[in-house]
């Protein structure tokens, strides 16, 4: 439903069809539509081929984002976010310092790369609509590079391999972009702590 | 007395009588200025002062600022410089050097992120003496709203800082207000931070 | 200014290997590698160009990033969404507004919460007015990047009158944080119209003034005329959006594609194209666009509607304070809003805006909880930064600057 965004157009239903004429029944895994906005996860080592043929044969010449979200430790539909128990708040819950132990994923697999892309020059009706594909992953899994592609995807796949970790096989560049090039770890990762200084006396209740 | 615009070098200087001063002006008549200047009272012609006193009063109202304009306090910065309205060049700091080693204020105008740090202690080694440092805005007294893994807690961690002037932005008179603090620092005598190194690790 | 034939672009390569590095394939053992920056009066912000020069012409680029990196997208997964908003315009600190306005959509799209008609048409407004300072900002530092200092000081004038109307509704000149989720955060002040209307035509004869300046000056046509060509097949390949996009002849704006949104759905906006590709272009997109957005604000002014600025959904938005004198419920949701916030459930929106530099938008991943479990801002410099490389092969350093100013990249939207 198009409350406040109506960029993004219709769910282009009519694209995961013809992806799935072309490429068999198992290249989409499952459709997503929330608040107007279809996603489509995919295998993946199908994500070159369609990606290829959603900018050929579809028309998405647009990349818009590439975002890598970390699901370690998602609850889902949980209405509330109280880290702890009825005595008090725990300071070794994850969401406040990164100090603790973590719990178990909740998702499919850890990592969710989605892609958005979106048709610009190729509309003749008008109707510019938006697409996500996405892909998951797990830690030490790579995912192939949309270089080749989209060119327009070297530096977010960058920050993603920088903040996340994730490798992106074929990538022609793959270092880090934001952080110092000695930083030893992913900051946006979950079990990465938040950093910064202690206020004075926050230990004390 | 002034010259005459068009009076030639070679005829002595006088006002011609027809001459009438413009209303409101003090006239000194000619006999008094000549008394004053052949004056043997020598607290009418010469004033005292120290040394000391005259260097500080030319370094507080001369501060070449380096412009070093980090994020979006650096747009306050350069409002203060380059706009009618702020005028910092009354301050004599309408000077703004590219290069550190023609600038005496440095101005950390953003936060710090830990990649910028090195450069910034490279660009403060490089800045010759008496050197001042204003840690303009939040993030670069303190680190402002941003406690993480990546923006420097205060800028005071790598580079000695005079004056520290709180806000998110900071208006550009509450910097020209710290640039004034700094001059009254300057010329009562305190000497910059550089003098002593110290750093609030 | 629109030809009837199709102009005949030149062919533009995607750079192998990397898209966004040039390296040299001269191998004259005399080549120069310096570094532009991160400290430098004309990288906007602390950008590090790492630049191979052979004499005085460019043959290699590396853009290196991160100078600024704040980890803003983190410190957000820690803080409730009202928490989060003050965040967010730090990010491109001169379109501030835009930001701000884009982390509200993103909330209430995933919240599907409905936010009043007059708050939809002040939200234009300051969209409108952050659009030109931020373009106000780009002339300015724009021209000194060129040599002619002049224009800065003009520009940054006109941008104390925009800051003045900021301040009028708010409190704070720049980073108001005064879009809320749900509408905005306080009405139009008494005054504000009148001020805003005086404003109209100051900025419309500053405008005439900055043509006089620069639109005729041999200098000026010379140095940017011709120069940083780019093609509107390899910017979409490129990923450039916004003004950049606009000045390569693609009528693309996100105000006016689908129909708009927000209130420029009632406000029926005509992109500003210009066909020349070049600095040139770019620079003209921008200052029609500034006119194109006084001529917004005046719409707005003439056809602002009454009633509530935010929305009335107490489970998001805070009551009134009368109220928490007489209703127990008001109390209740009061101090669940401030002491926990709102819970928005689960699902990933993105939601993108047209803020000054191009596609401006936020991908938010909720998690039915009062904290973003993660938010990400599709950043337009970052993807215009990946283009420098392409267009500045065989320039000369003078121009990798003049390209530099044009494509109008903010470093805090790069890094955050």
């Amino acid at each position: 439903m198009q409350v406040n965004s109506p960029t993004w157009g219709e769910p282009d239903n009519g694209a995961g069809d013809r992806l799935e004429a072309e490429f068999g029944a198992g290249v989409i895994i499952r459709r997503v539509e929330h608040r107007g906005e279809l996603t489509l996860d995919i295998p993946v080592d199908r994500l070159l081929d369609v990606c290829g043929f959603l900018r050929d044969r579809e028309g998405y010449d647009l990349l818009s984002d590439v975002t890598v979200v970390d699901y370690l430790g998602y609850q889902g539909e949980v209405a509330g976010y109280w880290g702890g128990g009825s005595d008090g708040r725990d300071i070794n819950h994850y969401s406040h310092s990164g100090k603790g132990a973590v719990p178990e994923a909740a998702g499919p697999k850890r990592f969710a790369v989605s892609t958005t892309l979106c048709k610009v020059m190729t509309v003749t009706d008008g109707n510019h609509r938006r697409l996500r594909i996405r892909v998951w992953l797990d830690d030490n899994e790579t995912i192939s590079t949309l270089i080749s592609v989209y060119p327009s995807a070297d530096f977010h796949e960058r920050e993603a391999f920088d903040l996340m970790g994730i490798t992106f096989e074929g990538h022609p560049n793959l270092r880090r972009i934001l952080m110092p090039d000695d930083w030893g770890g992913h900051p946006q990762r979950k079990d990465y702590p938040i950093g910064g200084e202690p206020v004075q006396f926050s230990d004390e209740v | 007395m002034a010259l005459r615009p068009d009076a030639p070098h070679d005829r002595p200087h006088t006002v011609a009588p027809t001459l009438t001063p413009p209303s409101g002006a003090v006239v000194i008549p000619p006999a008094q200025v000549r008394r004053s200047l052949r004056s043997t009272d020598l607290d009418q012609v010469v004033m005292t002062t120290s040394l000391e006193k005259i260097f500080k009063m030319a370094t507080a109202n001369s501060m070449w600022p380096f412009g070093f304009g980090l994020a979006c306090c650096a747009m306050e910065m350069i409002a203060m410089i380059s706009s009618a309205r702020y005028d910092v060049a009354r301050f004599g700091s309408e000077v703004v050097r590219a290069t550190p080693r023609q600038s005496d204020l440095m101005i950390v105008s953003g936060r710090v992120a830990h990649k910028m740090a090195e450069p910034i202690r490279q660009l403060y080694e490089q800045m010759l003496e008496p050197k001042y440092v204003m840690a303009m805005g939040a993030c670069s007294s303190t680190g402002g709203m941003f406690s993480n893994y990546s923006i420097l807690q205060g800028v005071d961690k790598i580079v000695p800082v005079d004056v520290y002037v709180p806000g998110c932005p900071p208006r550009p008179e509450a910097v020209v207000e710290g640039l004034m603090v700094l001059q009254e620092r300057i010329k009562s005598g305190i000497p910059s931070a550089s003098i002593n190194q110290e750093t609030q690790s | 200014m629109a030809t009837t034939e199709p102009r005949i672009w030149p062919t533009q390569k995607v750079l192998q290997p990397t898209p966004s590095e040039l390296y040299p394939s001269s191998d004259n053992p005399d080549l120069l590698e310096i570094n532009l920056g991160p400290n430098h009066p004309s990288t906007h912000g602390v950008l590090r160009v790492v630049t191979t020069l052979d004499g005085e012409i460019v043959v290699g680029l590396k853009c290196e990033v991160g100078y600024v990196h704040t980890g803003i997208e983190k410190n957000i997964e820690q803080k409730t969404y009202w928490k989060a908003i003050p965040y967010v315009p730090r990010m491109d600190y001169l379109s501030f507004f835009s930001g701000e306005t884009a982390f509200c959509m993103a909330t209430e799209k995933a919240l599907e919460l409905e936010v009043p008609r007059r708050a939809e048409w002040i939200r234009v407004l300051f969209q409108e007015l952050a659009r030109l300072h931020s373009h106000l900002v780009f002339l300015g530092t724009g021209s000194v990047d060129l040599g002619g200092i002049a224009l800065l000081f003009y520009c940054f004038r006109a941008r104390d009158e925009v800051l003045d109307l900021f301040e009028m509704v708010c409190g704070a000149r720049m980073h108001p944080r005064y879009c809320q989720v749900g509408g905005v955060a306080e009405d139009l002040p008494k005054g504000f119209e009148a001020v805003c209307r005086k404003f109209i035509p100051f900025m419309r004869n500053q405008l005439d003034q900055y043509d006089e300046l620069i639109g005729a000056n041999p200098i000026w046509l010379g140095r940017t005329k011709g120069v940083g060509v780019l093609s509107p097949e390899f910017a979409m390949q490129m990923g450039l959006t916004g003004p950049n996009l606009r000045a390569s002849g693609v009528p693309y704006d996100l105000r006016s594609a689908n129909g708009g949104y927000g209130a420029y759905r009632e406000l029926d906006y005509t992109p500003v194209v210009e066909q020349g590709g070049d600095v040139h272009a770019r620079f003209r997109v921008r200052i029609e666009e500034m006119r194109a957005s006084v001529d917004l604000i005046e719409k707005v002014l003439d056809g602002m509607p009454g009633g509530p600025i935010i929305s009335d959904d107490r489970k998001v938005v805070l009551p009134p304070r009368h109220e928490l004198h007489t209703s127990m419920e008001s109390l209740i949701h009061h101090f669940k809003l401030v002491t926990e916030g709102f819970t928005v459930p689960a699902g990933e929106v993105y939601a993108p805006i047209e803020s000054a530099r191009g596609e401006f938008g936020f991908h938010l991943i909720a998690d039915g909880g009062p904290k973003p479990w993660r938010v990400r801002l599709r950043s337009p410099s970052l993807v215009l930064l990946q283009s420098l490389a392409a267009l500045c092969e065989g320039v000369y350093l003078a121009d990798l600057i003049a390209i530099l100013a044009s494509i109008d990249p903010v470093l805090g939207d790069v890094d955050r």
